[in-house]
């Protein structure tokens, strides 16, 4: 180990110590689709009802793979009446496991 | 009517004249004549004044008293136009080729001389008229008239000869000498002035006493039992009492207008440099009530005595005995008197306290500007000025004269938008004070505004003013931004009061008071622009009104607020929660909901950060070569609520990319299903620089990181190289580059072409002696953005409108900007529908104007051919 080090000094004039690197980064769902086929408000951002996007306002995905604002999709199967179907492929709704 | 009726009966006489009469008349005629020339000149003896009265005797008989009369005045005025009044002129003849300069002292001795002269020689001359009246009464009452006519007689005579008298002085007058009267008077008042503030000191020396007092003292009530304020007491009585004697000779000779008018004009004169005296240059402290009291000790109090030895007030004497003898009991002659004051001594205070209040004004007026400028401290005169105001109504003289100096002093090129900024807060607060409705602010602030819209930085500057204390002001005079969020957080306190009293208070009675408390606005306000209720003087939305709408405001604000947040290593943003809070209060949630998300992004980002640091203390050891988590910490964004982030590629460093994918990686464990994308131009870093024989700590763009970095594993690169590793095209490269050289890092040396320069490693320090100077050069390098500005965004946004906008010049030939606006916004509904200001689309046209595609003509636009 100490012998390695030597030789990386031994190589190299410069040397970067007591680096603090700050990035940027951003945050997405990890969806296929832009935006939520109920709301058509992006999944990066909210649902009309919520203030903050992330966290506060979540996807879920159907056993179909489609995916919606958590607030949107429990807003919708609890209007139907009888069994809710995807409204995006009119399949059975179920939330995927 | 009497001379006229004598003269008819002379007509009818005439014609029954005997020879005898005739020849009598004639005799008297001319013994007449003799004797009156020898009365005037007091040559004869009192042999003369017997004759005198036969010849007039005799003349009357005949019905020619009228002839008497106008003979004898006839005859006084010759004698005292070659005699008093020339030779009273004469007095001041030395003095004619002196203008407006010093007379000296010696006019004083000269002007009581001929005052003297001049009214001993009338005396002389009313004497003589008086024989004549009396030898024309004793006629009348030998006739058996009655006493009555006899009595008009004597008043009609003298008015006569007073008329006559002043009417030659007048036609005489020398043209200087309303000069020499004022400056006699000036001198005067000067002596005595001085002699009053003697008294003045004396008087602040006891500043124990208590204001009743200091009043009485001043009504000349004080007992007065020290000799040394008595001897000024004398000294000021004497003074008054020769005044009053020069002032009623000239009345005597009928000057009385001339000698008011000079020492009116003596006294103004005074008082104006009394002002400007004590006024001057001096905001700090308020003059009005010192003004107040000067004109109550010495203009008033010397007008008060003069106009007592005048005998013109007449209540002043009989009031005065026994309303002073309990409280006096030492009384000074002139001063011991409670002067219940005389009409004439009021309406002089109130023509001396308006000309004060007016000169004042005048005088705060002409250096408003200057007022306004250090304005927290120059309150008093804002005061002062407002007192001014109220009593002399000439606010729209303010408005005029501060927009000239506006004009001229502020609102030029070579301003900078801070200032006029600063300035313009400080006029929102100065008017404020001396007008609470706001309507003189509304006509100044008019200008202002109109000159702030035409300049680009003025929103930049409103908003780095709400959020930045230093208000980028380079000057450092206090912390005027600091100022300003104080303002919004005295607003917000008010405005938490009023819903209170909103909430609890509005019932009947309370309507009821409001009612009675209404005020009618000012005669001054322009009806059109709203009523008292709509103009509250709320800074902060008349900044806003500058920018045209709070959302302008809004935008700029959160692209401020995401430039600091980027560059924020260390998570703390209390100030910008801070900021934020106040400014939602006044805009609204809804308005500043995105910058609460990205706030909200900057908490949940340290959440994250330490979440993982946390679960990856647990992870494997290092192997070589890999950089600890530790040295990463990141700002984690939800990107649709941020501005727009200027993207631009770059590969980083083998280490660094391999802790950010890992770093991604946990973030995906934690948060499933959500991932990161970095942003990796994005970011700050902090590196110190080891060397073989020194270490230099930087604090850097991830680019330039990325870029020192490669020098690590190989001494020198071509730019060609360099820019292929790290992935950045080679002209970006180069500027980069610049800031390593320029800090003696790096050395470039020339190579074939430009793009095969080779960048060497500087290893010691020996070799680095030129960096030096080039780091001033560079300097604004680093000052890179890594939002893009609202007009980028703007323009952006509006070009999908050009194609619109070309097509309605092709259709139209030319178009006024209004028009444009209104057919976008009538056509432009669907999706994105228009929703630009007329400002912004202004903007966008005068782009396109440059870009040489449209153009500009008589405010129409039109396409470029």
């Amino acid at each position: 180990m100490k012998l390695l080090l030597l030789t990386f000094y031994a190589t190299s004039v410069l040397h970067t110590q007591k680096t603090e690197w700050h990035a940027v980064a951003s945050w997405t769902w990890d969806a296929q689709d832009e935006t939520c086929g109920i709301c058509r408000m992006a999944f990066d951002g909210c649902c009309p009802d919520c203030k903050l996007p992330g966290d506060d306002c979540p996807l879920i995905w159907g056993a179909c793979n489609h995916a919606f604002h958590l607030h949107c999709i429990l807003k919708w199967v609890n209007s139907q009446t009888s069994q809710a179907h995807c409204p995006m492929c009119r399949r059975e709704w179920q939330f995927k496991e | 009517m009497e001379a006229l009726g004598s003269s008819d009966c002379n007509l009818e006489i005439l014609e029954t004249l005997s020879d005898d009469a005739i020849q009598e008349i004639t005799e008297s005629y001319d013994g007449f004549f003799t004797t009156v020339e020898s009365l005037i000149s007091g040559t004869g003896d009192s042999s003369v004044e017997d004759e005198f009265v036969s010849h007039v005797y005799c003349l009357c008989k005949y019905g020619l008293d009228s002839l008497v009369r106008d003979h004898f005045l006839r005859s006084l005025e010759q004698a005292f136009e070659k005699g008093g009044a020339s030779s009273f002129w004469e007095h001041f003849d030395a003095y004619s080729e002196k203008k407006l300069t010093n007379y000296g002292e010696e006019i004083q001795v000269v002007l009581c001389k001929a005052l003297e002269e001049i009214s001993v020689e009338k005396q002389y001359h009313e004497k003589c008229l008086s024989i004549v009246v009396h030898a024309l009464q004793s006629y009348k009452e030998q006739s058996s008239v009655d006493r009555q006519t006899s009595d008009t007689e004597r008043v009609h005579l003298f008015s006569r000869f007073q008329s006559m008298l002043s009417s030659t002085l007048m036609t005489t007058l020398p043209q200087h000498f309303p000069e020499i009267l004022h400056w006699y008077f000036k001198e005067r008042l000067e002596e005595l002035s001085a002699i009053m503030d003697g008294d003045g000191i004396g008087e602040q020396e006891d500043d124990c006493m208590d204001l009743d007092e200091k009043l009485r003292y001043k009504n000349g009530e004080m007992d007065v039992d020290d000799g040394y304020s008595q001897g000024k007491r004398l000294g000021h009585d004497k003074l008054v009492k020769n005044i009053g004697k020069v002032v009623r000779d000239l009345r005597s000779i009928g000057f009385t207008s001339m000698a008011e008018n000079a020492y009116a004009s003596a006294i103004f004169l005074l008082l104006k440099a009394k002002v400007h005296d004590l006024a001057g240059d001096e905001y700090r402290t308020s003059v009005l009530e010192s003004i107040k009291e000067w004109i109550q000790t010495v203009p008033l109090q010397f007008l008060n005595a003069l106009l007592s030895y005048l005998g013109d007030s007449v209540s002043y004497s009989t009031t005065s005995s026994d309303l002073t003898s309990p409280l006096a009991c030492c009384p000074s002659p002139s001063f011991s008197k409670v002067v219940t004051p005389s009409e004439g001594i009021v309406r002089w205070k109130l023509r001396l306290e308006y000309f004060a209040y007016e000169t004042l004004q005048d005088l705060r007026i002409a250096k408003l500007f200057e007022i306004i400028v250090d304005y927290p401290e120059s309150s008093p005169a804002i005061e002062d000025l407002k007192q001014c105001l109220e009593y002399t109504g000439q606010h729209s003289k303010l408005v005029e004269s501060f927009i000239t100096s506006l004009k001229y002093r502020l609102l030029t090129a070579g301003a900078s938008t801070n200032d006029i900024l600063h300035q313009y807060v400080s006029t929102i607060k100065a008017l404020r004070a001396i007008d609470p409705a706001g309507v003189f602010l509304e006509a100044v602030g008019e200008p202002i505004r109109d000159y702030l819209r035409g300049r680009k930085d003025t929103i930049k500057c409103i908003v780095t003013m709400l959020t930045d204390g230093s208000g980028g002001n380079a000057n450092g005079s206090g912390n005027p931004g600091d100022s300003l969020l104080e303002e919004l957080m005295r607003d917000e306190e008010n405005q938490e009061n009023v819903g209170f009293d909103d909430d609890f208070h509005t019932d009947d009675k309370q309507a009821w008071l409001n009612a009675s408390r209404w005020e009618p606005d000012p005669v001054e306000a322009d009806p059109l622009k709203g009523s008292l209720s709509q103009r509250k003087v709320d800074i902060l939305g008349m900044l806003v009104d500058i920018i045209g709408s709070k959302e302008q405001l809004v935008n700029e604000y959160r692209v401020m607020l995401a430039e600091k947040l980027l560059n924020k290593t260390d998570y703390d943003i209390d100030t910008e929660i801070r900021t934020v809070e106040l400014l939602k209060i006044h805009f609204g949630e809804a308005s500043m909901q995105r910058c609460e998300i990205m706030l909200n992004d900057l908490i949940d980002s340290k959440r994250v950060n330490t979440n993982i640091k946390k679960a990856s203390q647990t992870g494997s050891e290092l192997r070589e070569n890999e950089l600890s988590v530790d040295t990463l910490t990141s700002t984690i964004l939800s990107t649709n609520f941020w501005p727009p982030i200027q993207d631009e590629p770059l590969e980083l460093p083998g280490p660094i990319d391999k802790l950010l994918s890992d770093y991604a990686n946990r973030y995906h464990e934690i948060k499933t299903p959500r991932k990161l994308l970095w942003k990796k131009n994005l970011g700050t870093v902090k590196l110190e620089l080891q060397f073989e024989d020194r270490a230099l700590q930087f604090t850097v763009s991830p680019t330039h990181a990325a870029i020192i970095m490669q020098f690590q594993e190989k001494k020198s690169w071509t730019y060609k190289d360099l820019s292929a590793v790290i992935g950045i095209p080679i002209d970006a490269l180069n500027r980069r580059v610049n800031f390593w050289i320029s800090k003696g890092v790096l050395r470039e040396s020339t190579g074939a072409n430009s793009n095969s320069n080779v960048l060497t490693l500087v290893e010691s320090i020996t070799d680095s002696g030129k960096n030096e100077g080039e780091e001033l050069l560079t300097g604004e390098e680093e000052s890179e953005t890594s939002i893009a500005s609202v007009e980028d965004q703007l323009r952006k946004e509006m070009t999908i409108y050009e194609k619109f906008i070309m097509g309605m010049l092709t259709n139209f030939g030319s178009m006024a900007l209004e028009r444009i606006h209104n057919t976008l916004k009538m056509f432009c509904v669907a999706d994105p529908s228009y929703d630009k200001s007329l400002q912004q689309l202004q903007s966008f046209l005068s782009g396109l104007v440059s870009e040489e595609k449209l153009e500009f003509r008589d405010g129409m636009y039109l396409l470029k051919k």
